[in-house]
């Protein structure tokens, strides 16, 4: 197979790579002298570390981040290289990696969570987890859950992404309406300013935003998707048909059949158009129209996450996190750059110009970055206490992951909004949940 | 085949303006529904953000001025030109590598009177059948034991388990077509079988050929799953794994470059194709003496 | 042609079109060098035997065995579990929803695809000026990247910002924006498949019609001549010639087709991840969804599969078809 040969080692960097590496390493060397907190064991000097990350949502992040690995590896002596894929990608390239038992030494999990399903596969890193934790305040309630595995971690959870509400502060103010602090304000605006051609929009398809948002409405209602030990699903409830009764009418009253067709960016534009009158959404949304119409821009607020019925919030967010293979041969150079990253978590939550939400509690702590001193975004800094993930209150399992890559949950308020019954939507709703969480039992 | 069946004689010029306008009036919603979604994608690679999200305006034109930048994200922001350059070396090596294999396979199997050759022929052609998300897991690991990950040459390798089944099946119809006599008279000449093979009948089949490595290019720039799997470095991708990777962040899509950059490889190989074109279809039906 | 198989066609009709067929062949030249003919036939097939043997057939199996296993992306070499993953499909009711959403996008994608490729291709046979142009354009969008124009007809379905609604609507054709009748081409359960199919058609129609341009161009005119002065319609000279004569080529071209529509889940993918609800669910994306993305591999496998017995039968017998019909 000489035809095929590499005509190079695939581990060295190319010439561009080296260059361009190099002369990031040459501008930064010199503060990162000056600043050399931390002296890495000798024994990782020489090694290659290889990330995986997403395509952040700031391109500026991804720059940071490229040069703070770059920056890192020069002065340990490890050479760093960083891939970006999108994150929805990531999935598969995983298992592309793991199947060939190779490819790249720390990996990003971010809106699928596949911990459990590769633990077996993956480091074991609860003493840098407690480690990071002990000196930096300890980590906030909610991040245990995505990397977890029967009391083991296996992943370093380094940020979310929240979904607040985003209105239009002019609009409400002009029709009279109060602040979507509830749900129950949020629908009563959408409908009035429905009627004067804002109406609002949560998406009612296959997207992950569809996910994440049906859920903080479902929990913020009282309702939940497991028990607390993730083992069963509890969808047949009380709360649950509260919640779907509300959807199907925040949908009549509020939304147009527009929803059915939306992906991840479709609120974005209809914020961005001036159509929205709010939209439950990450601040990309908010801040892109800084550029696309400055007007909708002075106007729109963040708002905290609306609260239920019962004045319980809930905020579902997207947690991304690190990952070590087992079979890496980096381990311990890998360990050592997450340790670091998390040293830098407030840099990192300021290159993301705030919208990396921290998991450190001493980065949670007010004021926090960018955030704590942005008027319009300060309300964000109340979300620590109320995110959560999918399968809440019960832990990020494999089944949820599974019901959500399937998207059984927004899927029982869209036939609910298309005029299926209740009881009916449960029943189709409950036996996805349980056929799924059957299979998994079994295998 | 200037026999139309539209026309009904009148005068011969009026035959002939009748025949064009139902020509033009039946090529005209063909032509339109192929190229607008094109003009489209120019447009918006044209145009300036702000000028995408506004719902009173005319889509058509420029509502505000004409803008380079999104070329401009694409060279100097993304790896574009390797991408480029990735794609059109690893289409060249997969055409390569499947006229080295279907070509010759095509020949025996059409040719040579082998016993077992029409099962072969369908065995190779069943291959075809298996998709990719079958197949993309057992691969990766075979591109890891040959050390090709986050490569653009694992592409090479994988590539062609798609082009090889089509272009044998191609091949295999046109050297149906090559007058047997010809070989013949070649090997009485003293040729051998592999000289005639060489000699005559490869020179004749030069349309199919072609058609072939027009095949291989194209399913080269189809594929998606296998670049995603197999190569992540950013300098390493093809155009369409790049392109789709590195300009949807999130939710926000680079609609601009997004667009830009499909007609700058799509634009070309439709030239090419273009150029190509009658020599493809000679190439296809088999094409001596017609 | 009969070259590779027992001469003897009696479909004389059909020989006469290509004389090639008629030539007599010096058999008994052949036999005493058959040896050497067999070992130059073998090592030529050798290459693209082993490369598909080595790359498809060998993942092919190992793929068999993880449908019948239950494997996850985390655990691969896992336990037999039998026809399990396949009973567990079966119960699915989005699986049968995929099934037969498959079956509509590929046949109601195959009928356009004929009638538009056919008109087209008849089109293309008259002579007239800026037929080079014409062509031209027409096979552009078969050239773009699928992954990346699928992008772009996603942008112009967007429920907001279609071009598609806003050209219908200043037509007249639709309601403006925020009524009932601006149509929401990804979100309408019906519609959305529908946007589905016709992006593959817009995509694969050009290709269709240059098959058939070609096979129209390889039947000789003195045929159709011939056919015509003996009384024969339109129709039947299409349906009696024309047909008969290009069928290997159909056949190949359509077989190409096939598994391109139907293993192919860039489009709906892209477009909506078969939704709304399940509306465009199909059996490609239904497998990557469940195989990889929540990663249950063998179920995965088992759904993915469904496809290979779905067309693996129809495929042989067309290719053995072909045998009998050739030239």
């Amino acid at each position: 197979m000489t035809l095929f040969a590499p005509d190079r080692d695939p581990l060295q960097v190319t010439r561009r790579q080296f260059v361009r590496t190099t002369s990031i390493g040459l501008a930064g060397s010199s503060l990162a002298t000056m600043l050399a907190a931390r002296r890495a064991p000798a024994q990782i000097k020489g090694s290659n570390l290889r990330i995986l990350t997403w395509s952040h949502f700031i391109p500026a992040y991804d720059a940071w981040f490229d040069k703070f690995a770059g920056e890192w590896g020069e002065k340990n002596g490890v050479k760093v290289r960083v891939d970006h894929i999108p994150h929805l990608e990531i999935p598969a390239r995983m298992a592309a990696e793991f199947a060939a038992g190779a490819g790249h030494d720390i990996l990003f999990n971010g809106s699928t969570i596949l911990t459990r399903i590769y633990y077996k596969t993956l480091a074991d890193l609860t003493d840098i987890y407690d480690q990071i934790g002990k000196k930096h305040g300890g980590w906030i309630a909610a991040a245990r859950s995505p990397v977890e595995v029967e009391g083991r971690i296996y992943g370093i959870p380094v940020y979310y992404i929240l979904l607040p509400m985003l209105w239009r502060k002019d609009l409400f103010e002009e029709a009279g309406v109060k602040p979507p602090d509830t749900w129950e304000a949020a629908r009563v605006a959408a409908r009035t300013l429905k009627a004067k051609g804002h109406p609002t929009g949560i998406q009612l398809s296959h997207c992950n935003d569809a996910n994440l948002n049906w859920r903080s409405l479902l929990f913020s209602f009282g309702g939940t998707e497991t028990d607390p030990s993730g083992e069963h699903p509890t969808i047949d409830t009380k709360e649950m048909r509260e919640a779907l009764r509300f959807g199907k009418a925040l949908f009549d009253e509020g939304m147009t059949p527009e929803v059915f067709s939306w992906d991840d960016a479709s609120d974005n534009r209809y914020l961005a158009s001036g159509i929205a009158s709010w939209i439950h959404d990450a601040i990309s949304a908010y801040r892109t129209t800084e550029s696309t119409n400055p007007n909708v821009f002075k106007n729109t607020y963040v708002g905290l996450e609306p609260a239920g019925p019962g004045g319980k919030r809930v905020s579902v967010s997207a947690p991304n996190a690190f990952m070590v293979w087992k079979f890496s041969k980096n381990q311990a150079a890998a360990k050592e750059f997450l340790v670091h990253l998390m040293d830098n978590d407030k840099q990192g939550m300021i290159e993301s110009t705030g919208y990396n939400m921290p998991f450190l509690n001493d980065t949670a702590k007010k004021p926090m970055p960018v955030i704590g001193s942005d008027a319009k975004l300060q309300v964000l800094q109340d979300f620590p206490k109320i995110v959560a993930f999918f399968g809440y209150p019960g832990p990020y399992t494999t089944q949820i992951q599974e019901v959500a890559n399937l998207f059984v949950l927004p899927d029982m308020f869209t036939r609910v909004a298309r005029g299926q019954g209740i009881d009916e939507t449960i029943k189709w709703g409950l036996g996805e949940y349980q056929r799924i969480f059957a299979k998994h039992k079994k295998a | 085949m200037s026999t139309s069946v539209l026309a009904r004689p009148r005068t011969a010029r009026q035959k002939e303006t009748r025949r064009l306008v139902l020509i033009y009036a039946g090529i005209t919603p063909f032509v339109l529904v192929a190229v607008f979604p094109i003009y489209w994608m120019a447009i918006t690679a044209f145009k300036q953000d702000p000028d995408l999200y506004r719902m009173d305006n005319i889509p058509f034109w420029f509502n505000l001025a004409p803008t380079l930048q999104h070329f401009k994200t694409l060279f100097y922001q993304t790896n574009y030109g390797a991408w480029i350059s990735n794609t059109m070396t690893i289409s060249v090596w997969v055409a390569l590598i499947t006229l080295l294999t279907a070509v010759p396979a095509g020949y025996a199997l059409a040719r040579l009177r082998l016993p077992g050759a029409e099962n072969a022929g369908i065995g190779i052609f069943m291959s075809y059948l298996v998709p990719p998300i079958i197949l993309f897991l057992p691969l990766s690991r075979v591109v890891a034991l040959l050390g090709l990950q986050d490569s653009w040459w694992a592409l090479v390798l994988v590539y062609p388990t798609f082009t090889i089944p089509f272009c044998t099946w191609l091949m295999m119809g046109f050297f149906k077509t090559v007058p047997m006599e010809m070989e013949e008279a070649a090997r009485v000449d003293g040729c051998g079988f592999f000289g005639a093979f060489v000699r005559v009948v490869l020179p004749v089949s030069v349309p199919g050929v072609l058609t072939s490595v027009i095949f291989a290019f194209t399913l080269s720039m189809q594929d998606f799953l296998y670049g995603l799997a197999f190569v992540a470095p950013g300098d390493q991708k093809p155009v369409p794994v790049g392109v789709p990777t590195e300009l949807i962040r999130g939710d926000v899509y680079y609609w601009g470059s997004l667009m830009g950059a499909a007609l700058l490889v799509g634009l070309p190989v439709a030239i090419l194709y273009n150029f190509f074109l009658d020599r493809f279809i000679q190439g296809i039906t088999g094409g001596v003496g017609k | 042609m009969t070259s590779t198989f027992q001469a003897g066609d009696p479909e004389t009709g059909v020989r006469v079109a290509v004389p090639l067929g008629a030539l007599p062949r010096s058999g008994a030249w052949f036999r005493s060098q058959s040896a050497r003919r067999l070992g130059f036939g073998y090592a030529l097939l050798a290459p693209a035997a082993l490369y598909v043997t080595l790359l498809v057939a060998v993942p092919f199996l190992f793929s068999l065995y993880l449908a019948v296993s239950d494997a996850t992306v985390g655990e691969q070499m896992a336990g037999f579990i039998g026809l399990e993953n396949f009973k567990a499909a079966l119960e699915m009711d989005s699986f049968w929803i995929a099934l037969r959403n498959s079956v509509v996008f590929f046949v109601v994608a195959a009928v356009l695809k004929s009638l538009l490729g056919t008109s087209l291709a008849f089109l293309l046979l008259q002579e007239f000026r800026g037929k080079k142009l014409v062509r031209a354009l027409v096979v552009i969008p078969f050239t773009l990247p699928v992954a990346i124009s699928v992008l772009g007809w996603k942008w112009m379905y967007d429920s907001q910002f279609s071009v598609v609604n806003w050209v219908l609507s200043r037509l007249g054709l639709i309601g403006a924006y925020g009524t009932d009748a601006w149509p929401v081409w990804l979100g309408d359960p019906r519609l959305a498949l529908v946007a589905c199919i016709l992006v593959n058609v817009w995509r694969t129609f050009p290709f269709s019609a240059i098959v058939l341009l070609a096979g129209f161009t390889s039947v000789p005119n003195e045929v159709l001549d011939a056919a015509k002065v003996d009384g024969c319609s339109f129709l039947q000279r299409f349906h009696n010639i024309v047909v008969p004569m290009i069928f290997p080529i159909l056949m190949v071209g359509f077989l190409f087709d096939t598994v391109f529509t139907l293993s192919d889940l860039s489009v709906v993918y892209i477009l909506t991840q078969g939704g709304p609800g399940n509306a465009t669910q199909i059996l490609p994306v239904l497998a990557y969804q469940i195989g990889i993305q929540a990663g249950n591999l063998g179920r995965g496998a088992a759904i993915a599969l469904f496809l290979v017995p779905l067309l693996a039968p129809a495929i042989f017998v067309f290719l053995r078809n072909l045998k009998r019909r050739e030239y």
